[in-house]
């Protein structure tokens, strides 16, 4: 019962109704002209039929295979895509009905509606609604042009029912007339479910759609957060960027003028190169900055591979700022996003500044290592590390710029300061 | 999957139609025996003659008819074959069944097939045989033998009365003279015992008086024509000669009577041997045509057989075939001139030697009426009408006139009424 109610069950009502009906009607048509040939009364029955009848073997026949076909296109129209093959499909079942009518002489008229049912099925869209409409209109001047057509050739139900005396007349045309209405009821009854079918899913997709809108409208206030979040960020990793390159160069080159003063005089050759080695530090200072400002990317790393841009960075310190730097890579990844270079590049380059202006280290040495999970980077100097470490600005942005990675940063004394930082590799972010 | 279901489907269409449009090796002929309620010796012999010839000429073709049907069941029969879809190909229609069947489309149109058959013309049959198969201007059937009306004279009661036969062409006051001239009592008892006609109708006084009684289309009749009148006067007049004395069969059967109204397949089965010894072998007679009236002519209803086709007939050609065989061939037409009582319908047949042979039924005297004088009167004939409400309309007519023959009714605004009474009793 649950099923009857729904669009696909009122369907298949419509068709078992009109089957049964059809068959009705064909069986009284049949027997009655038995009937009538067994009683003698052929010839005044021709005289009120007016047209002749085809005989009941062929009535039947006709009937059954035409029926059958009609149920098949009509299966075949609803499974369709293509929309040539279903325009073809739906003018055959035209052709089917009004084959049908015509076999039935015209005395039940109750398949144009499953034709129109058929149609409705299929009905979709908005500017459908006038295709819909003039096919519904030729419909009904087809239906009533096969009246026309075939008008002297159909013979009457009521010159079948004259056969039966009064009261049996009345009895079956009250039948036929009822066979109609209720067909009429049932395709109305179908419309109602169609149409409150149709009513619930634009409701749910109206649903949908408020719920989209509220995700949509979510999503741009984040979006403007987010926007507002990226300027600070940016603002943050400029004072870095800053920090990081000018900060580096310009301790190396102040570290590098400590280390001339105290040569200046002993070695005055040696301050010599050493105070070339400065300048090319400003120099390279002056370009990082300019990249900075330009594209807030180290040149290095522009221009090298990765891990060579590293050995020159450690190197240049080194040379500029006398400290021994030693680098061991036990295992490196090679597909290392430049976000994460970017990252390992400054944690190295803070640490290595960090050891030199706090630590007043001679010796840094670090290492490479992991899995192909993480990246470990150990930095440990010979400096004389701090009892409590204050979280300078460094330490702050490497810690930072690590977590934007979702890596992670510790660092402790033990004969000098020891960083440690962890950068997750299958992290896709 | 689709593909293959609308092929399946296709291809079996296709077989049906073949099935169904095979060329048929059988057709069926329609008959029915004593048309023209007169005995007759071998309802079959032309009917055989006619299959014998068609399965010759078309080989692997049979014919079947049911034999034994009668012409009073043979309307209902017919309707019952239709019924059950399995009418004849080619069969007899009645005249009455014809309207009905042609206005149903049971009945293959034939214009067609006159026009594309080159063999065929039109003009071989008398107009009044040849159209009695139309209907709405379209033919549905054709002619396949006629009868007619003649007068039948007793030349004995004639000579005995000093009195010659008259001619074909004779008129009203011809008739009305010898009438009254034989009219007479023979034996002295004071009653008349010899009477000038029989059976003489105020129908058949009309129509050789020129009326029409009713449209071609049966909706309005002419009875209140002045035509009509003057046949009405004219029959009570005849009537008057009687002196009241009403004739009967018998008076007729021992030839004391000298005219009757008799159909020329009565005078084919009635002059010539066995029946010739069976009936009227007490006098001399012999036919000629209704008497003139004063508007009209030696003119009398000519009766057709019809012969059509199947609208549901599956072999046209071959259906077509056979009708003409039944309604067109010579020989077969000369064949009913032979076997049957009837007229054939072809004018060349009628008019030939071999129709001399025949009409002329003893050497040793020249008949009254010659084929040529057949020819004529067949060319004069009119139809009789077909439509629906036909019988009904004459029967009330014949009801309400012979009251005014009899006298009960007074003829002067008579017959406008009863025009109008028809006129009503026609629209339904």
């Amino acid at each position: 019962m649950q099923n009857l109610f729904t669009v696909a069950g009122m369907y298949r009502l419509l068709y078992v109704y009109n089957g049964i009906v059809i068959f009705i009607l064909m069986a009284f048509i049949c027997s009655t002209q038995i009937r009538i040939n067994n009683s003698m009364t052929a010839r005044a029955f021709l005289d009120t039929a007016g047209a002749i009848p085809q005989s009941s073997s062929v009535i039947f026949c006709k009937i059954v295979f035409a029926f059958l076909s009609f149920v098949l296109v009509g299966c075949l129209y609803r499974k369709n895509k293509n929309l040539r093959v279903k325009y073809f499909l739906f003018a055959t079942e035209i052709i089917i009905c009004m084959f049908l009518m015509r076999v039935l002489n015209l005395s039940y008229d109750g398949l144009v509606l499953l034709v129109i049912a058929d149609l409705m099925y299929k009905y979709e869209g908005q500017r459908q609604e006038y295709t819909l409409l003039i096919a519904m209109i030729c419909l009904y001047f087809i239906a009533n042009y096969n009246l026309a057509i075939f008008q002297t050739k159909i013979i009457s139900f009521e010159a079948y029912a004259s056969y039966y005396n009064a009261s049996t007349k009345a009895v079956l045309l009250a039948l036929k007339n009822s066979f109609y209405s209720l067909n009429i009821i049932i395709f109305v009854f179908y419309l109602v479910v169609l149409l409150k079918s149709k009513h619930e899913e634009k409701e749910r997709i109206r649903l949908l759609n408020e719920k989209l809108e509220e995700a949509n409208q979510r999503l741009r206030a984040y979006a403007i957060e987010v926007a507002q979040m990226a300027e600070t960020r940016e603002r943050n990793r400029l004072a870095r960027e800053i920090h990081d390159t000018l900060g580096h160069a310009l301790t190396g080159i102040a570290a590098g003028l400590d280390a001339c003063l105290m040569t200046l005089e002993i070695a005055p050759d040696l301050t010599k190169k050493q105070l070339n080695k400065i300048r090319d530090t400003a120099k390279k200072g002056i370009t990082d900055v300019r990249r900075s400002v330009k594209k807030l990317r180290p040149d290095d790393l522009e221009r090298l591979p990765f891990q060579e841009a590293l050995l020159e960075m450690t190197k240049d310190y080194s040379a500029s700022s006398g400290m021994e730097i030693t680098v061991d890579i036990f295992s490196w990844s090679d597909k290392l996003r430049q976000d994460q270079e970017d990252v390992i590049y400054r944690v190295l380059q803070e640490s290595i500044t960090n050891a030199n202006r706090h630590g007043h280290a001679t010796k840094v040495k670090i290492t490479i290592g992991g899995n192909e999970k993480y990246l470990l980077i150990l930095i440990a100097d010979n400096g004389q590390g701090c009892e409590n470490v204050k979280q300078g600005f460094g330490l702050k942005h490497m810690r930072e710029r690590l977590e934007l990675l979702h890596g992670s940063i510790h660092y402790w004394n033990d004969s000098g300061f020891i960083v440690e930082a962890m950068i997750p590799l299958n992290w896709e972010g | 999957m689709i593909r293959k279901v609308l092929v399946a489907v296709i291809i079996a269409i296709i077989f049906l139609y073949w099935y169904m449009s095979r060329p048929p090796t059988t057709l069926t002929l329609g008959i029915f025996v004593n048309h023209w309620d007169v005995p007759q010796g071998e309802p079959y012999a032309v009917v055989d003659e006619i299959i014998k010839d068609f399965e010759a000429e078309n080989p692997g073709v049979k014919i079947k008819y049911v034999s034994g049907i009668k012409k009073e069941d043979y309307s209902e029969w017919l309707a019952e074959q239709f019924l059950n879809g399995a009418e004849p190909d080619v069969f007899l229609i009645l005249a009455e069944d014809f309207n009905l069947y042609a206005s149903i489309g049971a009945l293959m149109k034939l214009n067609g097939f006159m026009a594309d058959d080159k063999n065929f013309l039109a003009e071989v049959y008398y107009p009044a045989a040849f159209n009695f198969g139309k209907y709405e201007k379209i033919y549905y059937a054709l002619p396949c033998e006629s009868t007619l009306t003649f007068m039948f004279v007793n030349k004995s009661l004639l000579e005995r009365e000093g009195v010659a036969i008259p001619k074909n062409d004779w008129t009203w006051k011809d008739f009305l003279e010898i009438c009254r001239k034989v009219t007479r009592d023979t034996d002295g008892d004071g009653v008349p015992d010899q009477f000038g006609c029989y059976d003489y109708s105020w129908n058949q006084a009309a129509i050789s008086n020129g009326v029409k009684f009713f449209r071609d289309d049966g909706k309005t009749s002419y009875f209140a024509d002045s035509r009509m009148e003057e046949a009405v006067k004219f029959v009570m007049e005849l009537r008057g000669v009687n002196g009241g004395f009403e004739v009967s069969p018998k008076d007729f059967d021992i030839g004391r009577v000298a005219f009757r109204p008799f159909t020329f397949a009565e005078y084919r089965t009635y002059k010539p041997y066995p029946w010739r010894i069976k009936k009227y072998s007490s006098f001399e007679w012999d036919c000629i045509k209704m008497p003139a009236g004063n508007s009209g002519g030696n003119i009398s209803v000519m009766d057709t057989l019809l012969v059509g086709m199947s609208e549901r007939t599956r072999d046209k050609d071959l259906a077509w075939a056979l009708l003409k065989k039944i309604c067109y061939d010579k020989k077969i037409q000369q064949l009913i001139l032979k076997k049957s009582q009837a007229l054939p319908v072809r004018r060349d047949v009628i008019i030939s030697a071999e129709a001399e042979e025949i009409f002329s039924w003893e050497s040793s005297e020249t008949p009254a009426i010659t084929p040529a004088d057949i020819s004529d009167a067949m060319d004069e004939a009119i139809m009789p009408f077909k439509f629906k409400n036909y019988n009904s309309a004459m029967l009330y007519a014949d009801n309400e006139i012979k009251k005014i023959i009899e006298g009960v009714v007074p003829l002067n605004n008579a017959l406008n009424k009863l025009q109008k009474e028809i006129n009503a009793l026609l629209q339904y």
